[in-house]
C-alpha cells in the first residue's frame, strides 16, 4: 500500500450485509427470479426502478418549493394540479398517484399522514423517513396532532388550526409550507436550502 | 355480549385515532439492498398491475396481528405480495418452494 493510498478501506462499506441472506430477502429474490422467468417483468425494468428510487430526494420538493414561493403563477398551477407542476420541473410522478399540493397559511398548519400504511409522495421527497412508517405517528397524528408535532419541537400557535390528511394509495400530499419572514433577499437556490423534508411534511417548519 | 363491533370497524393495520401514547421513534435506518431492491420489486407489480399498491396493502392485513407484529416493514410486503400472487393463480405454492430452495443453496444458505 502507498503512502498516497494508506487508509482502510473496510471503513467505506456503510451498508453492507455480510450475513447470509434470510427467508425473507430469499423470498424476495426467488418471487423476482419467477415473475422474470414468465417474463410477466423484466431484471431491467427492476434494475431501472432502483435508479429512479434513487434520483427521488427531498430536493425535487424544495425546489417545487421555492418556486412557488417566488413565482406565484407556479404556485397557482401547483396548487391547482401538482402533478402538472412536477411535470413542469422535469419531476416525473412514476407510480400514477395524484399529487395534491396543500399550503400552509397564517391560519392552517398541514399535517401528513398515511393511517392504514405508509403512502408517502415518493417521486418528490424520496422513500420515508421510518418513523412515518411507525405505529405511534399514524395512530396519534390524527388524534393528537398537537402532542406529535410537539415532539418534533413544534408549537403551532392556538389561533392556527391544525389539518391532518390521510393519504390513501392513490392521493398523496406535500405542504407547501409557509415562507418565513426575513427571508425576502434570498435567492430560489438559497430559498430551497431552508426547505427541509420534515416541512414538507408538515411535522416541523422553515426557519430562516 | 361481548360488543365485536370494533372487529369490524378496525382491521389490524387502521391505526388511526387508537392514540396509544407511545412516544414516535425517531430512529432511521438506510434500507438495506435487498428491502431497496423489494421495493423496486413492488413498484414494477404495481406498474403492469399484477399486483397494485392496494391489493399489497389490503394483503398486510390479512397475514394476521402475530406476522403484523413481528415482521419488519419490507418482510410484510414481500409476503404479501407472494401471496396476492398465489391468490391470483399467477405463482404456485410448490414453485415458490423449489425456486426458495434453488435459490438458497445457489448462495449457501442451509436448507
Amino acid at each position: 500500500m502507498t503512502t498516497e493510498h494508506a487508509h482502510d478501506h473496510s471503513a467505506h462499506a456503510a451498508i453492507e450485509n455480510d450475513e447470509l441472506p434470510g427467508y425473507y430477502e430469499i423470498l424476495e429474490m426467488s418471487v423476482r427470479e419467477l415473475l422474470i422467468e414468465r417474463e410477466l417483468i423484466t431484471a431491467d425494468e427492476v434494475r431501472h426502478q432502483i435508479e429512479v428510487l434513487d434520483s427521488r430526494s427531498p430536493a425535487l420538493g424544495s425546489r417545487l418549493v421555492a418556486r412557488a414561493w417566488i413565482d406565484p403563477t407556479f404556485k397557482a398551477r401547483l396548487l391547482q394540479s401538482g402533478n402538472t407542476a412536477a411535470e413542469e420541473m422535469g419531476i416525473s410522478i412514476y407510480d400514477d398517484t395524484t399529487l395534491t399540493v396543500l399550503e400552509n397559511t397564517e391560519s392552517v398548519h398541514n399535517l401528513i399522514v398515511c393511517t392504514l400504511c405508509s403512502c408517502y409522495p415518493r417521486p418528490i421527497l424520496g422513500l420515508p423517513p421510518d418513523w412515518y412508517k411507525s405505529k405511534p405517528y399514524r395512530s396519534r397524528a390524527v388524534r393528537e396532532p398537537r402532542a406529535v408535532l410537539e415532539e418534533f419541537g413544534t408549537k403551532i400557535g392556538d389561533n392556527v388550526e391544525v389539518r391532518v390528511n390521510d393519504s390513501t394509495s392513490n392521493l398523496r400530499y406535500l405542504v407547501l409550507p409557509l415562507r418565513p419572514s426575513g427571508t425576502e433577499h434570498l435567492t430560489e437556490e438559497q430559498l430551497a436550502k431552508l426547505v427541509t423534508r420534515d416541512t414538507m411534511i408538515g411535522v416541523t417548519v422553515p426557519k430562516a | 355480549m361481548t360488543d365485536t363491533s370494533m372487529l369490524v370497524k378496525k382491521l389490524p393495520n387502521d391505526f388511526g385515532g387508537t392514540g396509544a401514547h407511545e412516544p414516535v421513534p425517531m430512529a432511521v435506518h438506510d434500507l438495506l439492498p435487498w428491502e431497496k431492491r423489494c421495493h423496486a420489486l413492488l413498484d414494477v407489480l404495481d406498474f403492469h398491475k399484477i399486483v397494485n399498491t392496494e391489493e399489497k396493502r389490503r394483503g398486510t392485513e390479512e397475514i394476521g396481528t402475530e406476522m403484523a407484529a413481528k415482521l419488519t416493514y419490507y418482510e410484510k410486503w414481500i409476503v404479501s405480495a407472494s401471496n396476492c400472487l398465489l391468490q391470483k393463480g399467477i405463482l404456485t405454492p410448490d414453485e415458490i418452494g423449489r425456486k426458495h430452495k434453488e435459490v438458497s443453496l445457489r448462495l449457501g444458505v442451509p436448507v
